[in-house]
């Protein structure tokens, strides 16, 4: 897919990697062969309208995973997905926002949770990992929110320096690219629970990721079964944007998303008026996702969102609430990914190569 | 039976079998420096792979599900299990280059998953292991943190290490530590992460890493998290000696717990810490039934389901690193030399460092002596590295208070051979007997994993 105007809400055309992507080539990779209706992971971009059903963003209520959130946070998110809200997202506040999200799974039940986590200094596959640990344990309502970490203080924990504005931005894109390659490592009925043959797992089912980047590789397959979304959402919200660079934001990314920061005092027709605006854009990335953020919590933050929300939903700005158990990507009018077998990488390629050679 | 006819199990007399491993008064058993506390507790150890867990079973529950996991830590509650702790592996095993297909595979990550099982659950300790080897120490201690202040204080943390560079294919590193500097990497790692959850600031540069981060998060309600080992190599035991609160190896023969427990006072004392400080919860497999002859009868149907003919012969192509399957699995053991040249054995922990030459030549020996077939031989095995406490409840009952009171052991890490029900019979059937013979809680000590492991407090 080198095309960066894809239409509509559905956009499954593109391979697991960015194979035939113009312009990507520092992998050096042969990407899956994948062929139409393979695991998308291609954001569609400008022009959605043009398309055949706009669905509409999602509203979300960002929380900042702070040690002193840890004692009304489960009432909170709990009271947020009554007001009306279909996301949360988990900001780093010093607790890790991939197991705040994960705490909150099992006590909620329909809204989908996002942490908002960085894409460099890590390791990719632990990160792939949990985000699809995150997607079991909330049966298919997890997301990432993408960003790239600029505190020059978070390289040193890891004994790296800062990368600059260009290699933040590849050293993200490689990250994400290769974590899309664990979540497809598995297929749908890989666990085959054979009895006859005594067969738990079929290997050849499963596929090695066999990521190469620029500076990391990962080699799979995921230590984890596929998750429920296949692949997760992924999603750069606004304030990010500059952070991950345009390839991640335009082109690798699931969508945007739209930041409303309640913290500035804007009135409530403000805040209508600037998510129609936004909608109506006919260039750059799909919202996705509208979020609140700056709620402040000592001010009534559920009558809040629930004014809000029933505003923005009055004015079809936003889709409808979440029915329990559907999942992110039903919210958020993605289909779900299948598992499109890569020969050169699929996992019983070694028995398969020394039959030949018997 | 009833309270009043009870027994006083701790006045009963010691087997002869026990008493013959005393070595000391009755306050001092076994060392002069460890007093045993006469009490157990239990953790229950979820693998998630490898042939422990019975898959064939129409009771074999989705080993992913959140459901499998949620039920199987409530049984555990109900049993005032002190911990509920997970396994880990950073690479899918393999078999001759190929994903292994016969047991178990695939298990969502330990950490995210106790972060979920922390809001439903209210007094058991969540244990993840995790790799020292594969992590950054800032990033593990942070989600540890994380994980025991959403628990209120429950949170414990198994390290272990790896040396091989097949792992780190997964990972930016790569291969990059010598097996004989694991441990002192491991040691490295810990302090690192125990600065930051003190509170302080690191700036280290050290022979694998250099780290520059403070610690800012609040200490939880028992301090820190739990640590666990279960090295059983010298240098893992010295390592635990210095570093670990809890440790785990398997240990079935009340003999070999004995033996264990020495070595761990002597090397605990020898570093500078009480003997107290460190707990001995040996991992177990528990079979149980109402009677000696059932329990008998159940080890084999178990054995018979986590090792099929087909997990048999993978056991021996691991050592011998050829293809056996023209072997009859009833027959004996290959008479054919191992090749040892061939790459891509199945990889998993422990497997790594066998000498195939000497080995095979010695199962070979060990099989025919004991006339033996593949399939048994490898059931053999399989239940030899379990630890495996079986018998009736009563029996196995009176077994565990033997340890207790010797203070050969302070509890049993189990491994269920069945998700999610495997602990079913264990808290309906063994606990209770356990409690009436005074050496089990019927109630949490306390909130916190430190407590209820009857750790002091830090």
């Amino acid at each position: 897919m080198s095309t960066t105007t894809t239409t509509a809400t559905t956009a499954t055309t593109g391979p697991t990697s960015t194979a035939g992507t113009t312009g990507t080539g520092t992998t050096g990779r042969t990407g899956p062969t994948g062929s139409a209706g393979s695991a998308s992971t291609q954001a569609d971009t400008a022009g959605a309208q043009d398309g055949p059903v706009r669905t509409l963003p999602v509203l979300a209520v960002d929380l900042v995973a702070d040690p002193a959130l840890l004692a009304p946070l489960a009432e909170l998110a709990r009271g947020l997905e009554d007001s009306g809200i279909g996301a949360l997202t988990l900001s780093d506040g010093g607790l890790h926002p991939i197991h705040a999200a994960s705490y909150l799974a099992p006590i909620t039940r329909s809204v989908a949770l996002l942490p908002r986590t960085d894409a460099v200094y890590v390791e990719p596959f632990h990160l792939a990992t949990q985000l699809m640990s995150l997607d079991h344990i909330s049966h298919g309502r997890a997301g990432w929110l993408l960003t790239a970490e600029t505190d020059p203080a978070v390289p040193a924990t890891v004994g790296r320096s800062t990368l600059g504005f260009e290699a933040t931005a590849r050293e993200a894109a490689d990250v994400l690219e290769a974590s899309r390659l664990v979540w497809d490592s598995w297929a749908e009925d890989a666990v085959v629970r054979d009895n006859e043959r005594g067969v738990y797992v079929d290997a050849s089912r499963l596929q090695y990721a066999d990521f190469e980047g620029e500076t990391f590789s990962v080699r799979g397959p995921a230590i984890t079964p596929r998750s429920p979304q296949g692949l997760i959402p992924v999603l750069v919200a606004d304030t990010d944007r500059g952070a991950v660079g345009e390839r991640v934001a335009t082109e690798l990314a699931d969508g945007r998303v739209l930041d409303l920061d309640l913290s500035t005092g804007a009135r409530p027709e403000t805040v209508l008026d600037l998510v129609e605006t936004a909608l109506a854009a006919t260039d750059g990335p799909v919202v996705r996702l509208v979020r609140l953020v700056g709620l402040d919590l000592e001010a009534d933050p559920l009558g809040t969102v629930a004014e809000l929300s029933a505003a923005l939903r009055e004015r079809g700005l936003i889709a409808p609430v979440p029915q329990n158990g559907a999942s992110l990507r039903d919210q958020l009018g993605l289909p779900l990914p299948t598992f499109t077998l890569d020969p050169a990488r699929r996992g019983d390629h070694a028995r398969l190569s020394s039959k030949d050679h018997a | 039976m009833t309270t009043a006819q009870l027994p006083t199990f701790a006045d009963a007399p010691l087997s002869a079998e026990a008493q013959a491993l005393v070595t000391g008064p009755a306050e001092h058993p076994l060392h002069p420096d460890h007093t045993p506390t006469g009490q157990l507790s239990f953790g229950v150890f979820f693998q998630g792979v490898n042939s422990s867990t019975i898959w064939r079973l129409p009771e074999s529950g989705d080993q992913v599900a959140w459901e499998s996991f949620e039920s199987l830590v409530r049984t555990a509650e109900r049993g005032r299990f002190a911990a509920f702790f997970l396994g880990e592996g950073l690479r899918l095993r393999e078999h001759r280059g190929v994903p292994f297909e016969l047991d178990v595979a695939g298990r969502p990550d330990a950490q995210t998953l106790l972060a979920a099982l922390a809001a439903v659950t209210d007094t058991i300790g969540l244990v993840a292991t995790q790799n020292t080897t594969y992590n950054d120490p800032v990033d593990l201690a942070r989600r540890f943190q994380t994980l025991d202040l959403l628990s209120g204080g429950r949170a414990g943390w198994n390290v272990v290490t790896t040396d091989n560079a097949w792992t780190g294919e997964n990972f930016r590193r790569g291969g990059y530590l010598d097996h004989a500097d694991r441990y002192v990497h491991a040691e490295a790692f810990v302090r690192i992460a125990q600065q930051l959850w003190r509170g302080e600031q690191i700036d280290h540069d050290g022979a694998h890493y250099s780290v520059r981060a403070q610690g800012d998060l609040p200490r939880s309600p028992q301090g820190e998290p739990v640590l666990f080992q279960a090295g059983a190599s010298p240098a893992g035991q010295d390592f635990a000696a210095r570093t670990a609160d809890v440790v785990f190896s398997p240990h079935g023969t009340l003999e070999a717990a004995v033996e264990f427990r020495r070595s761990i006072v002597e090397r605990t004392v020898a570093a500078g810490r009480d003997a107290a400080d460190v707990k001995i919860l040996p991992g177990a497999e528990v079979v149980l039934a109402a009677t000696e002859k059932e329990a008998d009868e159940k080890v084999r149907w178990v054995r018979d389901l986590q090792i099929g003919p087909e997990q048999a012969i993978a056991l021996l192509e691991q050592y011998w690193g050829r293809d056996l399957s023209d072997f009859d699995p009833d027959g004996p053991l290959p008479d054919v030399p191992p090749e040892v040249s061939e790459s891509g054995v199945t990889r998993g922990a422990g497997f790594q460092f066998a000498k195939a030459e000497e080995l095979t030549r010695a199962w070979r020996e060990e099989a025919a002596e004991k006339g033996q077939s593949i399939l048994e031989f490898a059931r053999g095995k399989a239940g030899s590295r379990r630890g495996t406490f079986t018998g009736s409840y009563d029996a196995v009952a009176d077994r565990l208070v033997e340890f207790a009171r010797l203070g050969a052991i302070d509890g049993l890490n189990i491994t269920p051979w069945l998700i999610p029900s495997g602990l079913d019979d264990i808290v309906d059937h063994l606990i209770p007997r356990l409690q009436e013979r005074g050496v089990y809680p019927s109630e949490y000590a306390g909130s916190t994993l430190r407590e209820n492991l009857g750790l002091p407090p830090l």
